[in-house]
């Protein structure tokens, strides 16, 4: 392939000992102190091979050779990839760039796929794609076997070729019911592997005092943590390179998400810091990838709690509150970034909110007739401070979309009128039923009833809707009750009543006005509430797509776990967590929410905001979905809103491209692609 | 932790909207009643320590949302119950009628190993309001339907006074544990002391 690497080995030092190692070799591997980690015990060697070896950079005689053996155990079948000991070839090559790249133990119930590459020239190699979408590097078989590799491989496991692409072998390619269910909401090649890497994006600080940390909990493995290890040596304009971002891309997802992360992280944060071209240029030539753990018996474990996969997007107030409970892991870690510039990460990070939007300021957003001038800016204002309740009727109605933007006093004015009529007109519809037509309108009379029966349990311990026959719940029920006969097929469906309840209370009980405002939050969230539940499925399905790309490990962990159907998530998703905050912290979130800045789907980044805030305690007490949902529901009321916004944003940022390709088109509150019906109606069903 | 998995027992509290599920399940474990509980969002449990022939057992009983539309959501939530409970508002004909729907969907969504065998209990609530005149659905009524879906066990209750819930939650109690298979199963391998290369 490469022309590079087709020079004579006889003068390389590293192949030479390789040779040399040939066969005998085995024994020792086996010996050094970590091999009851690499190799389980009771485990057969089923497959070995020598001078397998990566190059972790476009120059051929850079290069690390190893020996790639497929281990047996019980029914499970391992890869692992141990560099040679010994003298390296090239002096830029060290014992750290080995460890980084060792691949230990990797179960094939984690192997998405193999590709295999056959050049007609050159050394045939492979990647091993995981089911998360991590790649590993491209492990070239200097002396050949890659068909016998796959033979074997296809002995122990369920390996079928793609029928897209004939160098593509699938392991495991049958899907639970589950993930049939999910996959079946995944929009075809809306979300392709290749533009997802589902990466351990290693966004994090290391400040020195990161590995004392670590020590002081008796892991002395440094190699444990991860790093990074920068590679400063390429030039950009190298001529080989455009060779070698071929190469790169294959390497890893990884890499390169990483350092379209990096790139745009401090675009945003350094975009006229004189010092960012230089720190650019580094990443993107960075190419580590550390496929090392720390062998648990090194480890003294905390009691009762498991090792925690580090969260590769961690940051330094995470650090700072995490540190002293989380253990480092056994688990594989990945590191790219170079962790001391991330300290400036933090920048990003810790972008503080800031004070409401008061009445001075919000003239200043209005022209003499009352237009928003620059609708952006209102909505990035808001995005960061929110409103001042007093000001929350009049900007709500336009942040919602009932007001335009560029309508003026008097438009306004005027629409209200307008919309009061009509209003009253609908409201009509439903009053005019009399006790004689109701006993044969079934479906009013259980919708009423319905609505009734939420209506007296929504907010009544605030002071504006306690108290028996409170006028404010009547206000709720007559509004909800307008709303089924506006919207006829999607009716009432419980949590409405917790979307509504806000409204009014801003509203001021302004019948008609928080009715028209309900109408435009239910052109968002409607589909929410439909009767398949498809819209909550795709923002659970889209959300365990965000977590996978934003949280491997956590990812990893609810899939282990049975917990993929994001279930635990439902509550704060179908009523925009209402019931996670206290009323003015729900108004604050909401109003936010609305603005639409970032993104439409922010609320899906607030929901993995809040399970990385408690990704060590989720993991470390290895909750199962039971525990996870009670937990979840027990959060209610504990949440640090402004500190879940911040890492909701930074999330956000850092996810760009690749986080909006995790969400289907048409997922709430998007409007539906198509401009069908939006709401489907099904006869059996009476409600 | 094969032995605390064989104590749990898992009880799901099925019903129309509005019927007392909540009340009922927050009666039996905190011997507490309020008008205020907020309509159940998708799904919630407690748990609760009960003793049985001198064994103790883990009693984890799962508060659903009451409207049928999110029914999609109980294959999660179902899975694994040892007994189900029905629950009906005495006052309401629809809750009681509704009841065979609640029993079948449960069967289709729990997909028990033996559905003609699975314990259900059917709990008639509120039986306290207004004194018992705004009843309209018989006790006569209800046990003939659930005599012919096999003898479910029949119990009248006030979660508000905390009127036979006691008794209703043990016969829940006793018929979930008949439920319970003596032998452990699908306990969870051990975790596996080597690292994953995507964790």
């Amino acid at each position: 392939m490469q022309e590079a690497e087709l020079h004579d080995l006889s003068d390389d030092a590293d192949y030479a000992a390789s040779q040399q190692q040939g066969s005998a070799s085995m024994i020792r591997c086996d010996s050094g102190k970590r091999s009851s980690s690499s190799e389980p015990e009771g485990a057969e060697i089923v497959f070995l091979k020598d001078n397998v070896t990566i190059h972790p950079t476009q120059f051929a005689s850079e290069r690390i050779s190893g020996r790639l053996k497929l281990i047996k155990q019980g029914s499970s079948l391992f890869l692992t990839w141990i560099p040679y000991k010994g003298q390296t070839a090239n002096a830029r090559l060290s014992e750290k760039d080995k460890n980084l790249y060792t691949i230990r133990a990797v179960p094939f119930a984690d192997v998405r796929s193999i590709r295999r590459h056959t050049p007609a020239i050159g050394w045939q190699y492979i990647i091993v794609l995981m089911s998360s979408g991590i790649a590993s590097p491209p492990l070239y078989f200097y002396n050949g076997g890659v068909r016998e590799f796959l033979a074997t491989v296809k002995q122990h496991v369920f390996l079928v070729r793609s029928g897209e692409d004939s160098n593509v072998f699938l392991v495991n390619d049958f899907q639970n019911p589950l993930q049939r269910t999910l996959s079946s909401l995944e929009l075809p090649r809306a979300v392709p592997a290749a533009s997802v890497p589902s990466s351990p994006v290693s966004v994090r600080d290391s400040t020195s005092h990161e590995n004392e940390d670590r020590t002081d909990m008796g892991v002395s493995d440094k190699s444990a943590s991860s790093q990074y290890h920068g590679r400063q040596r390429q030039k950009v304009n190298d001529p080989a390179r455009d060779l070698s971002i071929q190469v790169l891309e294959k390497f890893s997802l990884v890499t390169k998400f990483a350092r379209e992360t990096t790139s745009q992280l401090f675009r945003e944060a350094h975009s006229h810091s004189n010092g960012f071209g230089a720190f650019e240029r580094r990443n993107s030539n960075q190419s580590s990838l550390d496929y090392s753990h720390k062998a648990s018996d090194d480890e003294e474990e905390v009691p009762n709690r498991s090792p925690v996969a580090p969260d590769p997007l961690e940051k330094v107030p995470y650090r700072k509150q995490n540190h002293d409970d989380e253990a480092a892991t056994n688990v594989g870690t990945f590191e790219l970034i170079d962790l001391k510039e991330f300290d400036k990460l933090s920048l990003v990070w810790g972008k503080p909110r800031q004070p409401p939007l008061g009445l001075e300021e919000w003239a200043t957003f209005l022209d003499s007739e009352g237009r928003v001038v620059d609708p952006k800016a209102l909505r990035k204002r808001i995005f960061y401070g929110g409103v001042e309740h007093k000001l929350r009727r009049e900007v709500w109605a336009i942040l919602l979309g009932y007001h335009a933007y560029e309508s003026t006093y008097a438009e306004r004015e005027y629409l209200r009128s307008i919309k009061k009529a009509e209003y009253e007109t609908i409201k009509n519809q439903w009053q005019s039923i009399s006790p004689e037509q109701a006993k044969r309108f079934t479906k009013f009379r259980e919708r009423k009833g319905l609505i009734e029966k939420d209506v007296v349990r929504t907010d009544r311990s605030l002071p504006f809707y306690d108290g028996d026959d409170n006028p404010n719940v009547n206000l709720l029920r007559d509004i909800l009750l307008t709303y089924s006969f506006y919207n006829f097929d999607l009716g009432y469906c419980q949590g409405m009543s917790d979307l509504l309840s806000p409204i009014v209370f801003v509203m001021e009980d302004d019948e008609s006005e928080s009715f028209w405002c309900f109408v435009a939050l239910m052109e968002r969230l409607g589909p929410n509430f439909n009767r398949d539940q498809n819209g909550m499925h795709t923002q659970l399905f889209a959300l365990s797509k965000l977590v996978e790309l934003l949280d491997t490990p956590l990812h990893k962990y609810f899939s282990q776990n049975d917990c993929l159907n994001y279930f635990f998530c439902f509550r704060w998703i179908l009523i925009q967590f209402k019931r996670e905050f206290e009323y003015e912290k729900t108004m604050r979130l909401w109003e936010v929410l609305w603005t639409h800045y970032l993104s439409e789907h922010l609320h899906l980044y607030v929901c993995v905001a809040i399970l990385k805030r408690y990704r060590s305690k989720i993991m470390g007490e290895q909750m199962d979905f039971d525990t996870l949902l009670k937990f979840i529901n027990e959060l209610s009321g504990q949440i640090d809103l402004d500190a879940v916004l911040r890492d909701a944003e930074a999330l956000c940022i850092c996810a760009g491209e690749n986080g909006a390709a995790c969400i289907p088109p048409g997922t709430p509150p998007s409007l539906p692609v198509d401009n069908g019906l939006f709401y489907s109606q099904q006869d059996d069903e009476v409600l | 932790m094969a032995s605390r998995r064989r104590m749990l027992l898992k009880v799901i509290i099925l019903g129309d909207s509005g019927v007392g599920k909540t009340s009922l399940m927050n009666q039996y474990v905190n011997r507490k009643f309020s008008n205020q509980y907020k309509a159940t969002i998708g799904a919630d449990f407690l748990t609760k320590e009960v003793q049985f022939e001198d064994r103790l057992f883990t009693l984890q009983i799962w508060d659903t949302a009451g409207q049928e539309r999110f029914q999609s959501l109980g294959v999660a939530f179902y899975r694994g119950a040892d007994c189900c409970v029905l629950v009906y508002d005495v006052n309401v004909m629809k809750s009681f009628d509704n009841l065979n729907n609640w029993r079948e969907e449960f069967l289709i969504q729990a997909a028990p190993s033996d559905p003609e065998n699975f314990p259900f209990v059917v709990l008639g609530n509120k039986v306290d309001v207004d004194g018992g005149n705004s009843r309209v659905v018989s006790e006569k009524k209800a046990k003939a339907w659930c005599a012919s879906k096999g003898n479910i066990p029949y119990f009248e209750t006030s979660a508000k006074e905390g009127f036979n819930v006691d008794a209703a939650f043990e016969c829940i109690a006793k018929n979930a544990l008949k439920n319970e298979p003596e032998e452990e199963m699908g306990a969870k391998p051990a975790a596996m002391d080597f690292p994953y290369l995507s964790s």
